[in-house]
This record gives structure tokens, sequence and C-alpha cells, in this order.
């Protein structure tokens, strides 16, 4: 990649960056989510003795709702608020695809991280393989950023884009779910280890899928 | 430079124009004039291909479109969130080019609010701004549609100076209702 590359995605970068640091809307919704949702799962588990595979599906459900309500927020406003047009005279779409996709990531994976640290903290649970609790819990955010980014660029330009990107987002996103899931209960001592390792493979593959083709597709749909 | 060759646009059933040609070369510049609904602003949209065109051909001057072609438009949304200087930053970073910040800023008379976010300029700030990105890597052609529309007097004797400086360097088409903005232009052409 060269500088010129760089420069633009990080461009786009910092323009999601300033504008979440200062209106803060992002950030203050996944830490609210993520409080409300490991209150309720622990209250509603309380005193019940819950198993790895439990924990695992509990939290790929709360990361899935988290990211597929505000991740692809970041290409329906552009197109909303019409700034979409600025970008589009003076921005090559893989830059932009880039750029929001590494936004997302970044979100994505710190919103992974609150949500496991708050819920691994309610529930009692023990990690045991904490490498491929990890690797899960960065590849599938990763991916879950990549894929839902990508729902939100493809769908940004219709008509009913939020339904839209919700409909897309289904078929794309219940085999990542399914393969951390998988991963992750392995890594709180439920399955075997060469699942979890296989399931592992499977979700940095899919992040490696959707960001690489990710800019592809987003540059078909940018220039129709 | 820049040359439309049989241009149509088609919108739910209706032509807002047709088999639209011209072409123009440095120092030209053309004012677009009529009613409201006739088809400046998307005729300027469809040159810069924002629209997409439904027959005939836009050739834009030679090299990478971001940089030989600037749009500014009264309709052309900004980001609130982040301020004057930024988003000249932002489009230089997207653009490829040197971003001068200082001098597009003392061009358009808006360096004491280079650090004011954007939500917070005025009408004719914000269009003051947006001709500076819109200058900003010294396009061969410049589309301005409505160019006057909320400047003040001293706004307007600014884009009478960049229209200026863009003839030496370039084209300029100019849509725009107001009689007054004939005085920018070299050629003119009416839409029905």
């Amino acid at each position: 990649m060269n500088s010129s590359w760089f420069r633009e995605i990080r461009a786009v970068f910092m323009k999601e960056w300033q504008s979440e640091m200062r209106s803060q809307s992002g950030l203050i919704t996944g830490l609210l989510f993520s409080v409300v949702t490991v209150y309720t799962i622990s209250f509603a588990m309380l005193n019940t003795k819950i198993k790895g595979t439990e924990v695992a599906g509990l939290l790929w459900v709360a990361l899935l709702f988290s990211s597929a309500s505000s991740l692809p927020r970041i290409f329906l406003a552009e197109e909303e608020q019409g700034t979409a047009e600025l970008l589009r005279l003076v921005a090559r779409p893989h830059s932009v695809f880039w750029g929001k996709a590494l936004f997302n990531s970044l979100q994505c994976v710190v919103t992974g991280i609150l949500l496991s640290v708050l819920y691994l903290g309610f529930s009692g649970k023990v990690v045991t393989v904490p490498w491929l609790f990890a690797v899960c819990l960065v590849a599938g955010c990763l991916s879950l950023a990549g894929a839902v980014t990508l729902c939100g660029a493809i769908a940004s330009q219709a008509i009913n884009r939020a339904v839209l990107s919700a409909a897309i987002a289904v078929p794309l996103l219940l085999p990542l779910v399914s393969l951390g899931v998988s991963g992750m209960r392995v890594s709180l001592n439920d399955g075997l280890m060469s699942d979890g390792v296989g399931a592992a493979i499977g979700l940095v593959g899919y992040a490696c899928a959707t960001m690489a083709t990710g800019p592809y597709i987003f540059a078909a749909v940018w220039k129709s | 430079m820049l040359k439309v060759d049989r241009l149509g646009k088609k919108y739910g059933g209706r032509w807002i124009f047709r088999e639209l040609s011209f072409e123009l070369g440095v120092g030209d510049r053309l004012v677009i004039l009529g009613r409201n609904g006739a088809g400046k602003s998307t005729l300027l949209r469809t040159i810069a291909g924002l629209t997409s065109r439904t027959e005939g051909t836009v050739m834009l001057p030679e090299g990478d479109s971001r940089c030989t072609l600037g749009l500014c438009a009264l309709e052309q949304s900004v980001y609130g969130q982040l301020t004057v200087a930024e988003h000249l930053q932002l489009t230089a970073d997207l653009r490829g080019c040197p971003a001068r910040i200082d001098e597009l800023l003392e061009k358009v008379n808006l360096d004491y609010a280079r650090s004011r976010p954007a939500s917070q300029l005025s009408t004719g700030m914000k269009a003051r701004m947006k001709m500076a990105m819109a200058i900003q890597a010294n396009p061969a052609a410049l589309l301005l549609d409505e160019p006057g529309a909320g400047l003040d007097e001293e706004g307007r004797m600014l884009i009478d100076q960049i229209t200026a400086e863009q003839a030496t360097r370039g084209c300029l088409i100019v849509a725009t209702n107001d009689p007054l903005e004939r005085r920018l232009a070299n050629l003119e052409l009416q839409l029905v």
C-alpha cells in the first residue's frame, strides 16, 4: 500500500474519529448497551450455573446486536445527511470503505472487550484458553465490523436503508456467529480444542475475506 | 477540455434536458440560466458524475477527476462536527493534493473561523468554505451552482475574483437564477 492510499484511509478514519469524539453518540450507545445487556443477562441467570456454550452464545448475541444496530450508521448517515456526495467528488471508494471499516473495527473491538470483561466478571466464568478467547474475540469483531460495514454500504443508497441493511446482514452474519460461539465456548472449557482452533481459523479467514472483497463490492455500488 | 455530447437526463418519465452538446476550452466561462426546476443543478451534477445520465457522454479534463474537477453547490452538505480547517485537510488528503489551508482561508476571508465547526457557520460562511474546497486542487473545470446565494457584497466580489482566476487555468460553468451573475460568463446556455 503506497503513501497515497495510507493518507486517504487515514483521512476517512480521522474524520470518523473526530466526529465520534465530538458527538460521542456511538461511544455512549455502545457503553449503555454493554452495561444494560450484561446487567439483564446476569439478573436473569442469577443463582444459575451456566455452561461455556451458553456464556459464549449470549456474549455473541450481545455483540451481534450491538454491531448490527450501530455500525451500519457510518454509511447510512452519510447518505441521509447528504455528505456522501462530497466524498464521491473527492475520494476513491476503496479508501472510503477501508477507512470506515477500520473505524468500525476499532469500535467493535472496544465494545467486544468491554462486553467480555463485564460479562465474564458478572458470570464468574473463567477463560481456560485465553489465546483462543482473544483470537475469537478480535477476529470475530473484525469480521463483524467488515460484514456490517459492507451491509451498510450496500444498503446506503436504497430508500429503505435500515431495513435492507438488517435483511442483508442476516445471511452474512449467521455463519459468523456460529463460528464465534464454537470457538469461544472451547476457550471457556466447553468442547474439543480442535473444534475451537478450527473455528478460530474460520473467523480469521472470514475477517480477511470481508476486508479484501468489501471494497470491490462497495466500489460497484458507490459508482452506480 | 470539457466536452458534453448529446447529453440527456430523464427523470420520472420526463426529460429534464436532452440533446445538450457543448465544448469548453481554457478561458471559457459558461452560465446556465433557466427557471426553477429547469434542470440547471441536475446538469451540473450530471457533468460531475453525481447523477447518472440517461444518454450522451461527458468528457472531463484529462487526469484524476478528484483534482481536475471542482464543484461548489448551494445544497452540498458538509460535516457539522468538523471545523473549517479540518474540512480542507480532509479533502486535500482524499484528493492527494496540498492542503493550502492558510492560503485558501485567506483567499475566501474565513481565516477567523478556521477552528469553528461547520454546524456553527452561517450560510454565507459555509458557501465560502465550500468554495475553498472546490478550488483547492486548482481544478481545470470548476462548476458553481448558485454561487452568489447567501453571500454578501464582499462574497460576490470574491466570486468575481475566483471566476477570473479560473478562466486563466481552465473553464467554468455557473448555474444560476440570478441575471446579475451573467457577468461571470462569456457564454450562455438557456434551459427551458
